[in-house]
């Protein structure tokens, strides 16, 4: 078999920076979805955070697998070796301490060279190791940096150890481990961050604004006089088991195509289909007021009224009927008579008129100020 | 997705792996089954360095032939290769397992034919499908559930464990029993520091021991836990019961012997009432 030496690996390749940025990612990304999955109640975002750091650990073996089994299959070597210095670098409170070796490896079909490495030494073993002491090292052929000393050589070697004079190499040292990189550890704190700041990013609508109103409200079989609320600059949301409401905030109207059917979408969203007794708009106001368990009431879904054509409604009720202006007006739909009706309530300085449509949002009455 | 899903998924995922493992090892394909398994000999066995790590332990040099190739092997039990090797002596013999074509790679074990199937996996994989189906089960049924569930298997194993192991145990004082006790000498103590993560210093003690036979066979051991004052014990005289068939089981304590057994015995009996107990409950409040 043909052993090609390769150079010591250095730690700062594009490849090592991408996989520790991808691992400060994992590293990030996994504890922030299980966290804001809690946070937001999100069965699927924690068992992600959960299973991310999982998939990844697998999927990293998997990869190294053929690597691990290329190297695994290497014969090492066995060689002598001479101590030219030592130096303990940590452990000493332990009893094993991690030193710093400097040695001469004279194996006996290739020219003797430098190395240094460190290796937990035994704090009884150590004076087996002195400076000048000749040891039994094993190293694959493939990377001759990648020394270990045998503390436990078998008795041949050790006749040999214990006869031999080896003479020191001159350098370059060849060094297991080359220097650390802060650039590896840079790009992985930054994909740590910046996976984290992604995911809380990603979910900050529900995380500041939506949580009332992604959270399902309380069972219609126990009403409970607990409510949520939630609130920001544009708009607050309160739910409860017995009503929701949607308040904008100033400058907006509920008359802006689609921010009705919005409005209703989160108090209804996520929850099963609730029944309502009433749906009234009023000004920059929404509510919904559920039927109670048991109730007898009439009562139809939240989402069936024709909202698309309320600011419609509305318009024809403040401009068609005669009320002048300033006006204020309310709309309310409810399914007292049998089928729903839209009924919109409109009084300015000339008096009150009202206008009534349909479930399809059809104007079936007009009562114009008298 | 629904509690239903996730179990699906569960269920799936873990089913996938078992079935790959009970395939693979139906056509011989795992690593345990490929693994070569030779029987080695200890040649040479030297005494631990009093004040040394009992880590390695005992420094033994062990030869064993490559089946395939018939090429000879002399290899020690320098770090990594395998189970601590904690009793010794010259011609013992100690099971030694290495990949197809890889002597290099060899590892010594206590029993060289356990996990010859390589079913560990695929079984472990069989084991979280179960606890799923019974978290499943206590979630979506009630919580008593999780009593049968896991008390059933518990209370099951137990019944089986508790007579196998009380034969062990009998067999065991039986042999260390069948003859006369031979003198024995502490010859080091054996002792490993470590550090915790508050920085606290933890000390451990194994004293060594050497015995010979009355076939005269010089055994070199670590000795059970369980002597009093460890630390102290180097030099000490010690009286030793040894078993004729295998002088690796012995003790220099027939007492503790005794109460080991009799409080192994409550532990057992203790734990299968548990088990007993958790699924009573768990029926009772179905």
């Amino acid at each position: 078999m043909t052993i090609t030496t390769s150079a010591p690996p250095t730690r700062s390749t594009p490849v090592a920076l991408a996989l520790g940025f991808l691992t400060g990612g994992v590293i990030g990304a996994s504890p922030a979805a299980f966290v804001v999955g809690c946070v937001i109640e999100s069965v699927p975002l924690c068992v992600a955070g959960v299973g991310l750091p999982v998939v990844y650990g697998l999927l990293f073996l998997l990869a190294g697998a053929p690597r691990r089994a290329r190297e695994a299959a290497v014969v090492p070597r066995i060689a002598l070796a001479v101590v030219e210095s030592r130096e303990a670098v940590g452990g000493e409170a332990t009893s094993d301490v991690a030193v710093r070796f400097d040695l001469t490896v004279a194996p006996d079909d290739v020219p003797a060279y430098r190395v240094a490495f460190t290796q937990n030494i035994n704090l009884t073993d150590l004076p087996d190791y002195r400076q000048g002491v000749v040891v039994v090292v094993q190293y694959p052929p493939d990377r001759p940096w990648r020394v270990r000393i045998v503390k436990r050589p078998t008795p041949e070697w050790e006749d040999r150890a214990a006869d031999a004079r080896l003479d020191s190499a001159p350098g370059p040292v060849l060094v297991s481990e080359s220097p650390e990189g802060c650039g590896v550890g840079f790009v992985t704190l930054l994909g740590l961050l910046l996976a984290a700041a992604g995911v809380v990013l990603l979910f900050r609508a529900d995380l500041f604004d939506g949580d009332a109103s992604d959270k399902p409200p309380p069972s219609s079989s126990s009403p409970s006089p607990s409510s949520s609320s939630s609130s920001s600059s544009s708009s607050s949301t309160v739910v409860s088991s017995a009503y929701g409401t949607v308040a904008l905030g100033p400058n907006q109207s509920f008359l802006t195509n689609g921010e009705l059917r919005r409005a209703v979408g989160l108090l209804t969203k996520g929850t099963d289909s609730r029944a309502a007794l009433t749906v009234v708009v009023k000004d920059r106001l929404l509510s919904i007021v559920y039927a109670p368990t048991g109730s007898t009431a009439t009562t139809f879904d939240p989402d069936s009224p024709p909202y698309d054509r309320f600011p419609a409604l509305v318009e024809e009720a403040r401009s068609g009927l005669g009320v002048g202006s300033p006006q204020t007006w309310q709309l309310t739909v409810e399914r007292l008579t049998g089928s729903l009706t839209v009924r919109v309530g409109v009084t300015g300085p000339d008096g009150a008129a009202s206008l009534e449509a349909n479930g399809q949002g059809k104007v079936v009455r007009r009562t114009p100020v008298h | 997705m629904g509690l239903e899903e996730y179990l699906a998924l569960w269920c799936g995922a873990f089913g996938t792996v078992a079935l790959v493992g009970y395939g693979r090892s139906l056509a011989g394909l795992t690593p345990a089954q490929r693994a070569v398994r030779v029987m080695g000999r200890i040649e040479r066995v030297r005494e631990p360095r009093h004040g040394s790590s009992q880590r390695d332990g005992i420094p033994v040099v062990v030869s064993f032939q490559d089946p395939s190739t018939g090429q000879e092997f002399t290899v020690t039990n320098d770090a990594d290769h395998g189970e601590r090797i904690t009793a010794a002596w010259t011609g013992r013999e100690v099971g030694v397992r290495y990949p197809r074509g890889r002597p290099h790679a060899y590892q010594f074990v206590g029993d060289l034919w356990a996990g010859r199937r390589g079913l560990g996996w695929p079984n472990f994989a069989v084991f979280l499908i179960y606890a799923g189906l019974v978290v499943f089960a206590a979630i979506d049924w009630g919580w008593p559930w999780a009593l049968i569930g896991f008390g059933g298997p518990w209370t099951v194993s137990g019944m089986f464990y508790l007579p196998q192991n009380a034969r062990v145990v009998n067999r065991r004082i039986d042999a260390l029993t069948s003859q006369p006790p031979v003198p024995g000498r502490v010859i080091a103590v054996l002792t490993d520091t470590s550090t915790d993560a508050d920085g606290d210093t933890m000390t451990s003690s194994t004293p060594v021991i050497t015995f010979t036979t009355h076939e005269g066979t010089s055994v070199i051991a670590y000795c059970p836990d369980g002597r009093p004052d460890p630390v102290k014990s180097h030099g000490r005289d010690v009286t030793i019961h040894y078993s004729p068939d295998d002088p690796a089981v012995f003790t220099p304590d027939l007492a503790a012997e005794s109460r080991s057994r009799s409080l192994d015995t409550a532990f057992s009996v203790v734990a299968l009432l548990l088990g007993v107990a958790a699924v009573v409950v768990g029926v009772v409040l179905l």
